[in-house]
């Protein structure tokens, strides 16, 4: 690949011809584009195959103009949302729109070509009407395995070469009939080709499915219509943020430095993430200078399907929240032009060809993470403090020789959120741009030689703060036959941050615990390590940061949190000033009004509480997880 | 379903519906041939209180005494009240070690993509609260065998812990029970040893089936919601026995059959859907006295609309994972019904981004559309139609409540019409438009979207609201017609006495149909296992005191492709599992994956997860009433006055039009209304717009038809305005 060109290059405003459409027309169709996107979702995760896709539901799925313009996008996971259009502008550099066909199904996972990252192939079909081509319907999905060094994950890969098999802009059909060459190629190439031909199947029907339905549109309301519809949808999505940008006082914020555990492969070298947010008028730019230079590892971040994927995200999230507003306000076109990003050239964040680039979700988010605490004193009541921010990407995998395949099961452990304004954090659930579902633990254990043993909210009690940082899970995994666990997770040594006098939360932990009952500690990126029949991988998750003094938490919260084990009497004192009777579990309101007041003239104005130092195992605070 | 007896004793019967603000009643005396409706304000307190007072109406009304009632139906909201308001029992919960906080997690999914305020209801609202999540040391294992035997005096020690604090329901929730049920069974036998007056909601029994959350969300539920449910049903029944009616009461469930008391308070869970299910069993029903087997039902209320379909007159099951209550799991078998924001209270207004809405946000009942005078200042769709001329203050809800056309005009005005620079009427017809427009979207999604062609289907307009939007519905939809049954606002109590007694049960089975095809001991297991659920439901029917002779059982798979997550459910023939059966069982299910997701393939394996039998217990059908009568003319006594209302002309140009107005009680068997016209009755209004005919049929049904340019119109008129709107 010598002519690779500059990233992030959006094709500029939308040329087509436009004509006004009534109100009432608008609507309708906004209406129509969302459910078409809805319905390509639902039927690739309910006909796929791999509990990745289809319990987990990691897939994207949308309608895009011929440049790549996004119209639409299905309520999957939004990591996803938003990289199909660098997918299309990446494949159609290789291929001509003078050369797409009715009938083409094209697939694409090029890193430097606009892909999220090599797992996350992306299934294309065109929309031609009337001699035009108006568009793409298209899906993207995490598959199992992708034909690199390792089975599932390879945060530690040589080049992208070593990580993945590349598909750019390839013909699986040619104007409706199979390339049955390519078709060998693809899936002689992967461990898992039952599981991955049945996944692309699902992604080719609900593309296919999509297109047709987005005909119909066409039929009813001709093409001049439904186009200027959609261009009036993303004006419209671009109009509420800008105008929620605007608000915001202009200038920079920074957010202190974040650090990454390691790049997988020289352990104990930190990496550093720099987050400055620019507002001015109603753009936002996020300037990530002075982040760490790429590593010679997969832990690098594809610059257009993700790190701008993560930049959209966090700048909506936060000012257009879907929670606080009466509407739905698209995610499309209108809410990417809002926003830009600055990563040097050979950085982490916008590495040179052909570093590998496989593992590239928690860089994303402490980029969302940071941009919070970054913009925390501006919008204090719409910032959570920080949160798990990252995640542990699971792959369990083992070779069936019955079948000449591998089994292989991937899975997303769930972080945690900070505490924010009015309310208390969100327990055990995906963090930020994760959106997936978990695996049941009966279907797991039914279809992989793994046993899960435990799987519950960590022992160690909540950030306190008035209000309470979120609780992660423990998770047991045991093999019961021999197999490889390979892992891209991060947050094991810098916890999420309290802020206004919440208290930090406590970091990640994963140990491999021997039939013998031993535990060892291993790090949060590991590529094939392998483990024996009766071993088992331990997660613990991050709990995330308290929002605002504990001091000033309702001394009968805390009580509450007593009796459900969020928190223990003894952090109750220390933490809330909240002192409760160990037998009767009543509140003694005379020895908390002193307590408090004298903890608020010790503390002064400053104080930040740190939950590590207080839980570090085996310690008397620990919450129990039975009592 | 609709199995009618010759000579049955059981001819006086009343159907009762308790809905938000009205309970609706149906009294029905096959003998004599009467129906007689009736509506009183629902007591949200204590549902009972209305209901019984209006059956003591009712049968006053009939010249009845309630002792000469042969049965009472009714279909209850008390359940589903008590989870979306959250006050249900204090739980327990005995579950494995090492999964305390299943319930908490859930499956770790945020509703929202894009939201950092945003709560998690089952975390902010548990069914269970975690400190009434106790564990004991124990573990069946994937295979059904015993990893880590049970602890009795763990367990023990647990259940008094529950005991202490005062739980009122227990919920036992082990994993893998569903394969090996020995553990929760024991654990069950001491809970009624130690603590006998606590509600026990076991998995095993509610629902053995695997998905460890969804399994422990249902049957927490079915502990939440127990206690109340089981008090509300016995209440009504003694009430009702003390009343003198024989046969006490018998429930509507969310698979639309019918449960005795006793039978509904062990399985609360149950009556979760119960209320909009009734509807699309009266539609079916309404749908067959005109001879229509495929019906599509819309029931328009006051803040949302529920859409059913109907094939063949046979209910369709939603997908057990699609099966929610509020935002919780509830793995039950549930008719498949679509509820959409959008009712006659959906608030119109345009939003900072200048986009025009309607809904889901609505007036409600308080304070209710703009024109109610109760202080709201909202435009709501009941305000654009009374600014469209079509309900008329002197003639809505029988003139109880008055109408106030200035504030819905003002309301209009202010809110849409202004902002969007359009008139009154304009603006009204826009509301209405985009109304039409969200049930258009949901029926298609229900009909078209799932293989099923609306060119087989009447329409079926219910409620208070359908029959107002059915009209402008029905070209776009493409259905043949659309049918407003007599008595539109109370089809759903109706439903109720058209149902049979009908239970499922499940049993999980994952035999391949490879596996069945090669190993005769897989085919004497799953033979077996159907054998078992068989004759649990025979003996649930036979407590029910359903005669043998009324009973019938129906097998059912549910399937999918080996490798997938996500199964299907295929009804299956009864008698032995053979070559034939296995290979009918194929078939099946290539169809139903195709017409699901519009592929198949023919050379996968297909693997039986669940097993399920449904056992119904006939019960006596519902015979229509004639009506008297007319010609093709309605008598003069029916228009009641003629007045200005608005439509959208071909292109969609909006006029202003005579319209006249009817009263539907004066219509015969025979009489033909041109549109526009417009039918008022007290529950309800027909529009009938230019261009649409209504006919009156032989039981009363109204079948409003439109005409071929009308059709040939549906496709192209949006482009069209749209066009014409691009022009100026």
């Amino acid at each position: 690949m010598a002519d690779l060109p500059e990233v992030g290059v959006s094709p500029g405003p939308p040329t087509r011809k436009r004509i006004a459409v009534d109100p009432i027309t608008l609507r309708v169709l906004g209406g129509a584009f969302d459910a078409i996107a809805q319905e390509m979702a639902g039927v690739l995760f309910r006909m796929s195959y791999s509990s990745i896709i289809r319990e987990s539901e990691d897939l994207g799925a949308g309608i895009f103009d011929a440049d790549g313009r996004e119209l639409c996008e299905s309520e999957s996971t939004p990591m996803h949302i938003g990289s199909l259009p660098w997918y299309i502008r990446g494949f159609l550099r290789r291929i001509d729109k003078s050369q797409i066909k009715e009938g083409d199904v094209i697939i694409h996972n090029h890193p430097y070509l606009g892909a999220s990252h090599t797992p996350d192939i992306a299934v294309a079909v065109p929309i031609l009407w009337e001699g035009e081509l108006l568009g793409f319907t298209a899906v993207t999905a995490h598959v199992l395995d992708v034909g690199g060094s390792y089975p599932g994950i390879n945060a530690d890969a040589f080049d992208m070469y070593a990580e993945a098999k590349i598909y750019n802009g390839l013909k699986w059909y040619d104007e409706g009939v199979l390339n049955e060459d390519l078709d060998r190629m693809v899936f002689d190439n992967v461990r898992t080709e039952t599981m991955n031909r049945g996944d692309m199947n699902a992604m080719m029907a609900a593309c296919i499915l999509g297109r047709d339905r987005f005909y119909r549109l066409l039929e009813k309301h001709g093409s001049d219509t439904v186009m200027s519809s959609a261009y009036d949808w993303m004006d419209y999505s671009e109009r509420r943020l800008r105008a929620e940008i605007a608000k915001l006082p202009d200038g920079e914020y920074v957010a202190p430095t974040a650090w990454l555990d390691d790049d997988g492969r020289n352990r104990d070298v930190r990496l550093r993430v720099e987050t400055k947010i620019i507002v001015k008028g109603d753009h936002v730019t996020i300037d990530l200078t002075g982040s760490n230079a790429e590593v010679p590892t997969g832990y690098n971040v594809p610059f257009e399907g993700s790190l701008l994927v993560a930049a959209y995200f966090a700048i909506r999230t936060l000012l257009l929240d879907q929670d606080r507003l009466e509407e739905q306000v698209p995610q499309n076109d209108g809410i990417f032009r809002c926003v830009d990003v600055i990563a040097p050239k050979g950085s982490i964040f916008n590495p040179n060809f052909p570093r590998a680039c496989f593992s590239r979700f928690c860089q994303c988010q402490r980029v969302v993470d940071n941009t919070f605490v970054a913009l925390s004193g501006v919008v204090p009541d719409l910032v959570t403090a920080g949160n798990s921010a990252a995640l542990h990407f699971c792959s369990y995998a083992g070779f069936i020789p019955e079948k000449g395949e591998y089994w292989l099961y991937l899975e997303v452990n769930e972080g945690s959120y900070g505490g924010r304004k009015g309310r208390d954090a969100m327990d055990a659930v995906d963090c930020l741009m994760a959106n997936t579902r978990n695996n049941p633990i009966e279907e797991l254990d039914m279809r992989f030689p793994l046993r899960c043993e435990r799987y519950e909210l960590r022992d160690d009690p909540a950030a306190p703060g008035q209000w309470r940082g979120g609780i992660g899970i423990v998770r047991i995994n045991r093999f019961l036959e021999s197999g490889a666990y390979s892992c891209e997770g991060d947050r094991h040594s810098d916890p999420p941050r309290g802020i206004f006098g919440g208290y930090d939360g406590l970091p990640a932990k994963v140990s491999r615990l021997g039939a013998d009952g031993s535990e060892t500690e291993i790090p949060a990126k590991v590529t094939g390590y392998v483990l024996q029949p009766g071993e088992a991988i331990q997660l613990i998750e991050p709990n995330g940061g308290g929002y605002g003094n504990p001091l000033d938490r309702v001394p009968e919260m805390v009580r509450e949190d007593v009796l459900d084990d969020f928190t223990t009497i003894a952090l109750a004192r220390e933490a809330y000033g909240v002192v409760i009777d160990a037998t009767t579990l009543d509140i003694d309101q005379a020895a908390t009004a002193s307590l408090r007041e004298r903890l608020r003239a010790e503390r002064g104005d400053d104080f930040q509480g740190e939950l590590l130092t207080l839980v570090s195992t085996p310690h008397p605070m620990a919450v129990s997880p039975h009592r | 379903m609709f199995t009618e007896f010759e000579g049955s004793n059981q001819v006086r019967r009343i159907g009762v519906d308790v809905g938000g603000t009205f309970t609706d009643l149906i009294y029905v005396d096959d003998e004599a041939g009467r129906v007689i409706v009736h509506k009183t304000p629902s007591t949200p307190a204590d549902p009972s209180i209305g209901t019984v007072s209006g059956i003591t109406e009712l049968c006053e009304m009939a010249g009845i005494k309630p002792a000469d009632l042969d049965q009472v139906f009714h279909g209850t909201t008390v359940a589903t009240n008590i989870v979306i308001e959250h006050d249900g029992a204090r739980v327990g919960m005995i579950t494995t070690q090492g999964y305390r906080d299943i319930l908490h997690i859930a499956r770790h999914k945020k509703p929202m993509n894009f939201s950092l305020w945003q709560n998690l209801p089952w975390q902010a609202f548990p069914i269970v609260r975690r400190r009434f999540r106790l564990t004991v040391n124990e573990r069946i294992d994937k295979n059904g065998d015993i990893l880590i035997p049970l602890d009795d005096a763990e367990v023990r020690s647990q259940v008094l812990r529950l005991k202490e604090a005062q739980v009122e329901a227990v919920a036992v929730c082990l994993l893998f029970s569903f394969l090996n049920p020995v553990h929760e069974q024991r654990v069950k036998k001491i809970v009624q040893e130690e603590f006998p007056e606590a509600f026990l909601s076991v998995s095993s029994d509610v629902l053995p089936q695997y998905r460890e959350y969804e399994r422990f969300s249902t049957v927490g539920l079915n502990a939440f919601v127990g206690p109340r449910v089981a008090r509300y049903v016995r209440r009504f029944d003694e009430a009702l026995r003390g009343m003198g009616v024989k046969t006490g009461i018998h429930l509507m469930t969310s698979a639309a059959g019918v449960a005795t008391p006793a039978a509904a308070a062990e399985r609360p869970v149950n009556l979760l859907m119960s209320g909009p299910i009734a509807g699309v069993v009266g539609g079916i029903w309404a749908g067959r006295t005109a001879g229509e087997p495929n019906v599509i039902t819309l029931d328009v209320g006051g803040t949302s609309a529920d859409i059913g379909l109907a094939q063949d007159g046979k209910l369709r099951m939603k997908h057990l994972l699609d099966t929610k209550v509020g935002p919780y799991q509830a793995m039950i078998p549930m008719v498949d019904v679509d509820t959409i924001g959008a009712g006659g209270g959906s608030i119109a207004y345009v939003d900072a981004g200048g986009i025009f809405r309607v809904g889901p946000r609505s007036a409600g009942a308080d304070p209710g559309p703009a024109a109610y005078g109760r202080g709201g200042t909202e435009a709501t769709a009941t305000d654009a139609l009374i600014a469209l001329g079509w309900l008329r203050p002197e003639l809505f809800l029988g003139g109880r409540i008055e109408l106030r056309e200035d504030l819905a005009r003002a309301a209009i005005d202010e809110h849409v019409g202004k902002p969007l620079g359009l008139s009154t009427e304009e603006a009204a017809m826009g509301i209405f438009k985009v109304l039409v427009h969200s049930m258009v979207d949901a029926i298609e999604q229900a009909s078209v979207r799932k293989g099923f062609d609306p060119r087989e289907f009447v329409l079926v307009a219910e409620g208070g609201g359908g029959p107002l939007f059915c009209s402008e519905i029905a070209p776009e939809v493409g259905v043949k017609h659309v049918l407003v049954p007599n008595y539109p606002g109370i089809t759903a109590a109706l439903g109720l006495l058209t149902t049979d007694m009908v239970y499922e049960f499940v049993a999980t089975s994952y035999a391949m149909a490879s596996g069945l095809s090669a190993d005769a001991a897989a085919r004497t297991t799953l033979q077996a296992q159907y054998a078992k659920l068989e004759a649990e439901a025979a003996e649930q029917l036979a407590t029910d005191n359903v005669a043998p002779e009324n009973v019938v059982l129906q097998r059912i798979a549910e399937a999918r492709y080996d490798g997938q997550g996500y199964e299907l459910r295929v009804d299956v023939g009864p008698g032995a599992i053979d070559a034939a059966w296995i290979a009918e069982l194929k078939a099946r299910f290539h169809d139903i994956h195709e017409r699901e997701y519009s592929r198949r393939f023919e050379e996968a394996d297909v693997q039986v997860a669940n097993i399920r039998v449904r056992a119904i217990g006939a019960m006596p059908g519902l015979k229509p009433t004639e009506v008297a009568a007319g010609s093709a003319d309605p008598v003069p006594n029916a228009r009641k006055l003629d007045a200005d209302a608005w439509f959208t002309a071909p292109g969609g140009r909006l006029v202003k039009v005579m319209t006249g107005f009817y009263e539907r009680t004066e219509l015969l068997a025979g009489n033909v209304i041109e549109g526009p016209a417009i039918i008022t009755q007290f529950d309800s209004t027909t529009v009938v717009p230019p261009g649409f005919t209504a006919t009156v049929d032989r039981y009363g049904n109204l079948l409003v038809t439109y005409s071929d340019e009308i059709a040939a119109a549906a496709q192209s008129h949006s482009a069209a305005a749209a066009a014409a709107a691009g022009a100026h």
